[in-house]
């Protein structure tokens, strides 16, 4: 057991008593929802008002005791998962049902994100106007 | 710039919103946007997150979004100048701009409003592998700019291997390191291998005709 530091696309948590074997993240049950915002119900492992349940056959390899494996999990859900084995970070990202569908609505996907200054600006609040959005960078 | 033709358009309900999709954050792209006097939404998606939800694969990377959210253009690679490699003289891109007044005036009858099967072309569906390129690149990020180059490298070749055609990954990779140390390459080197396909994507202003 040792400490890692996970990357839950936005959220960065330092897991104290995590054990990596291989491509496997085990953590302690108690730490998942402040790490990842999911938590185990009877129903299965939920966030707000979505709710995977997790197939018996499964069971086994995600849940042991106190301890909850965020990799097999990411598999269940097809979240992509980066890890680096000499600083323990791991870096999960998005579930499928988010990428999958990202643009295929063609829906412009919503961001709130902050100026210079630090105020913020959401996409949604330009709903009704023509927005002409341009990407650029230093690089 | 952009800012003449926004204030051109702004009775016309249009808005621009311009966002720097840089690791390095506010102090690389500060300079840029006080030079410019920007006026308009200036932002900053310092982990690129934004950047990939619209899978922007290089910049400029320009979106056009219609009043009820939905997008009409999308990766247009488009500079507001246009620089005459001859004479370096700068002018501006009449062609382009012309192309936005129209739509600002014509809305959906715009001729240079993409149908589905050409916003399709610009927004592929992705698979899993473009999503774990996605997740290696946000982990290299992250290594880089916490004082670990070395194992950045690793993550980002991964993403660069997953996704060839992303010079996104690429540019903001070789700027956070070195591209001849680290990569074995050079920027001239680079355009030429063949896995990555082109640099910019051709604008394609309107649907070729008889096709």
């Amino acid at each position: 057991m040792a400490d890692a530091t996970v990357l839950y696309q936005d959220r960065e948590t330092r897991v104290k008593g995590a054990g990596s074997a291989g491509d496997d993240l085990w953590m302690p049950l108690s730490e998942l929802k402040a790490i990842s915002g999911w938590e185990l119900k009877p129903e299965g492992v939920c966030k707000d008002e979505v709710c995977v349940p997790v197939p018996d056959a499964r069971r086994q390899a995600m849940i042991r005791g106190d301890q909850f494996n965020l990799t097999e999990f990411a598999r269940l859900i097809e979240q992509p998962v980066a890890h680096d084995e000499n600083t323990s970070v791991w870096y999960f990202g998005p579930p499928a049902w988010e990428w999958k569908s990202r643009l295929t609505s063609r829906l412009a996907p919503e961001f709130t994100l902050p100026d210079l200054s630090g105020r913020m600006h959401a996409l949604s609040d330009l709903r009704g106007k023509k927005v002409f959005l341009l990407f650029w960078a230093s690089w | 710039m952009w800012q003449g033709l926004r204030e051109e358009l702004k009775d016309s309900n249009f808005e621009i919103v311009t966002i720097a999709a840089d690791a390095k954050g506010s102090g690389a792209v500060e300079p840029f946007i006080t030079a410019a006097h920007q006026q308009h939404p200036s932002l900053l998606d310092e982990n690129l997150r934004v950047a990939e939800l619209y899978d922007v694969r290089n910049v400029p990377a320009i979106f056009w979004i219609d009043e009820s959210g939905r997008m009409v253009r999308a990766n247009d690679p488009v500079y507001a100048q246009r620089r005459n490699r001859e004479t370096a003289e700068t002018t501006l891109n009449q062609e382009y701009l012309d192309a936005v007044r129209d739509w600002a005036a014509r809305g959906p009858e715009s001729a240079y409003v993409m149908d589905e099967t050409r916003l399709g072309a610009r927004l592929p569906n992705l698979d899993f592998d473009d999503v774990a390129a996605a997740a290696s690149f946000h982990l290299g990020t992250y290594l880089a700019l916490h004082g670990h180059p070395d194992e950045a490298l690793i993550h980002f070749k991964r993403a660069h291997s997953l996704r060839p055609e992303n010079w996104t990954y690429k540019r903001q990779a070789w700027n956070l390191g070195d591209i001849e140390r680290d990569y074995g390459t050079s920027f001239q080197e680079a355009l030429k291998d063949p896995a990555s396909g082109p640099f910019y994507p051709p604008l394609d202003l309107v649907e070729a005709s008889g096709g």
